[in-house]
């Protein structure tokens, strides 16, 4: 394998790039190697797959030759596909570069088709280091560029040594939140800024012990007990039918598994710090991933609890934010970013509802969250469903709950699994009321705030019917309120904080 | 029974083109009219039986005749200063209200039959994708129109994400 030359960036030629600050940047050399083995591995995976389903005939055939010529055609063949992918590979990787300007992120790539992306700085909605397995172990990283734009709005920048991988973000970062970076004392004219990392303060680990507890309590856990407890008596009494049922479950059971991996390694060593640069989550077992939320990235929060959590009153916390979409995570892509605490007591949720809110705009914020998480009626001050909602809604109308504060919607639903969602006030793209023939006879109407795509879906079921078409036009006025007050994109600059490292020089 | 909050006062919805009510009922009768005629035929040459199946098409056709022109009719929008106002529906209502500033853009559809029958349908897309603000059959001007009115408000009003 091919080691960098010392670390140092690779520079690779600089082209006419699209602004003079801007330096095109190539890509770590190794990843034409890793690229390849990743071809031989899918391709050895197919012809695998499609082997097994006439694995007789295949071995049949095969036995007719003798063993070492076996062995060295289907090494050769190995052999010549490994060169194609890795010259092909190569090729990919001269053609790929990147660069970082003062407005924009710049990725242009591809042989036959060329793709050139350029994403502007203020429209970054998140930015992702993701250290895939085999990457781990040779210490290169993807770096994960996310804007707003569905569900493929990403540059995705791979591979990078983990130290620079961290360099890029902190510059992305950087001069996303408006910052210039320092030169180093005595550079030539016109060598890149340094940006320095953001000092981060750890606010919440996930202990392991909790991580299984949870998972094991989880819907899908017993689900699956459930199920198990359904079919083995039916497996039993059947007998021999039932072992080929059984058999034909082993797919389920392995997507079962699937689920369950995913939520523990979602989960697994996950921590959530606080910098300049944003929130801060990470975690991952086999690859691990590092993702950055800017300050006002966060459309909308999610507080819920499954029923057998209240044992231990764990909550989970979930956003919505633009470009995150509902994506489930593929190669690079990283998994369940929208989660940003798997599961955790009531006071850290709350903890990190602050984070993301900063001000609930209620005067006793402590009455107001207890009442959202588990109070009913009118606890708190919530706006409930009249009792005339017990005939379309028995079970969870007490739960039903609007209640909106100078900064945000606060929407309270379900018994089973208790759900709190807050959407600020600036961050609504539009409202609606819906009515039922059964709401229209008992007067009520469904709230409902649309939020970008994403886990969490604002949503207030049958309130009154003349009060939610009043909250419809106020929370519109008052939405366009918030957004007029809402500062520029560059959040450094917004909150008047000074950049520590060009504070003496006087800002233009 | 308190007042409807789906006519809130000081607000005046506009009707949508009552061709909307020619075009929908045109493209449900060639929908319909063709497995109609067929089972019909099937029906006088092969055997009675097939007039059971030939109601089906012809009740939901009936149906729609009557259905049509009220779901248009419950078609409105207002135009305010920051938002646009949408109501639909008759048995399930709904209202949205889109501000201009949220917009990120704006379509405009004609099918062939829209455009014989002079009407387009304009949309109006935000960041997210549950809004649901769909204006079917305008006049092809007014669509135009607005249009126009709703990126030049947009554009005043911008406020990114």
């Amino acid at each position: 394998m091919s080691e960098p030359a010392d670390g140092a960036v690779p520079t690779g030629e600089v082209e006419a790039p699209p602004e003079d600050s801007t330096i095109w940047r190539q890509v770590h050399p190794a990843t034409p190697l890793i690229n390849a083995w990743k071809a031989l591995g899918v391709l050895v995976a197919i012809v695998a797959f499609n082997m097994m389903e006439s694995i007789g005939a295949t071995l049949e055939l095969v036995s007719e030759f003798p063993v070492v010529w076996v062995v060295l055609a289907v090494a050769g063949a190995l052999v010549v596909v490994l060169l194609v992918a890795l010259g092909y590979s190569w090729l990919a990787w001269k053609r790929m570069r990147y660069a970082v300007g003062e407005d924009a992120v710049f990725h242009h790539q591809g042989i036959l088709f060329r793709s050139q992306r350029h994403a502007r700085l203020n429209r970054i909605q998140g930015v992702d280091i993701v250290r895939p397995l085999l990457g781990r172990l040779v210490g290169l990283a993807v770096v994960n560029i996310e804007t707003a734009g569905g569900a493929k709005s990403n540059v995705r920048i791979q591979f990078l040594k983990d130290d620079e991988a961290e360099r890029l973000r902190a510059e992305v970062l950087g001069r996303a939140a408006g910052l210039r970076g320092t030169t180093r004392p005595g550079a030539a004219p016109g060598e890149a800024p340094v940006f320095s990392q953001a000092p981060e303060r750890r606010v919440y680990a996930l202990p392991l012990g909790d991580l299984l507890l949870s998972v094991l309590l989880s819907p899908a856990a017993v689900t699956l007990v459930v199920l198990v407890l359904l079919l083995v008596p039916v497996g039993l009494l059947v007998g021999d039918a039932g072992w080929a049922a059984f058999f034909g479950l082993i797919p389920a059971a392995l997507a079962g598994f699937g689920l369950f991996y995913s939520q523990f390694d979602s989960g697994f060593n996950f921590t959530l710090a606080v910098s300049p640069d944003g929130i801060r989550l990470r975690h991952g077992l086999l690859s691990t991933q590092a993702q950055t939320l800017p300050p006002g990235r966060v459309q909308a929060v999610r507080l819920s609890q499954f029923l057998l959590w209240r044992v231990r009153d764990w909550w989970r916390v979930e956003v919505n934010v633009a470009g995150y979409g509902l994506d489930t995570g593929n190669n690079g892509v990283p998994s369940s970013r929208t989660v940003i605490m798997p599961v955790g007591g009531r006071a850290d949720a709350v903890n990190v509802l602050w984070l993301v809110l900063h001000d609930l705009g209620v005067d006793e914020p402590d009455t107001v969250i207890a009442a959202a998480l588990t109070g009913t009626l009118d606890d708190g001050g919530f706006l409930p469903s009249p009792p005339a909602a017990r005939w379309v809604d028995p079970l969870t109308w007490r739960r039903n709950g609007l209640l909106i504060t100078r900064t945000a919607l606060l929407m309270r639903r379900g018994r089973l699994t208790r759900t709190l969602t807050v959407v600020p006030h600036e961050r609504t793209q539009s409202l609606a009321i819906q009515q039922g023939p059964w709401e229209r006879r008992l007067g009520l109407a469904d709230l409902r705030a649309d939020s970008v795509p994403g886990p969490v879906r604002p949503v207030v079921p049958h309130l009154p019917a003349t009060l939610a078409g009043q909250v419809l036009f106020e929370q519109a006025a008052r939405a366009r309120a918030a957004r007029s007050k809402e500062g520029p994109e560059e959040w450094m600059r917004r909150v008047g904080v000074a950049d520590p490292e060009t504070a003496p020089e006087p800002e233009e | 029974m308190t007042a409807d909050p789906f006519s809130p006062g000081g607000v005046v919805f506009r009707p949508v083109s009552g061709n909307l009510v020619t075009v929908r009922l045109i493209s449900a009768g060639l929908s319909l009219g063709i497995p109609l005629l067929a089972l019909a035929a099937l029906a006088v040459w092969v055997t009675p039986w097939f007039w059971l199946g030939a109601a089906v098409p012809l009740a939901l056709l009936l149906w729609l005749l009557w259905l049509v022109p009220r779901q248009v009719r419950a078609i409105g929008y207002a135009e305010a200063d920051d938002d646009l106002v949408i109501r639909r529906g008759i048995l399930f209502k709904s209202m949205s209200i889109v501000p201009y500033g949220r917009m990120q853009f704006v379509d405009v559809h004609q099918g062939p039959l829209d455009r014989h029958f002079g009407i387009s349908s304009v949309q109006l897309h935000t960041a997210s994708a549950s809004t649901d603000a769909t204006l079917p059959g305008l006049p092809a001007d007014e669509a135009s129109r607005l249009r126009d009115r709703l990126t030049a408000r947009g554009e005043a009003r911008l406020a990114g994400l």
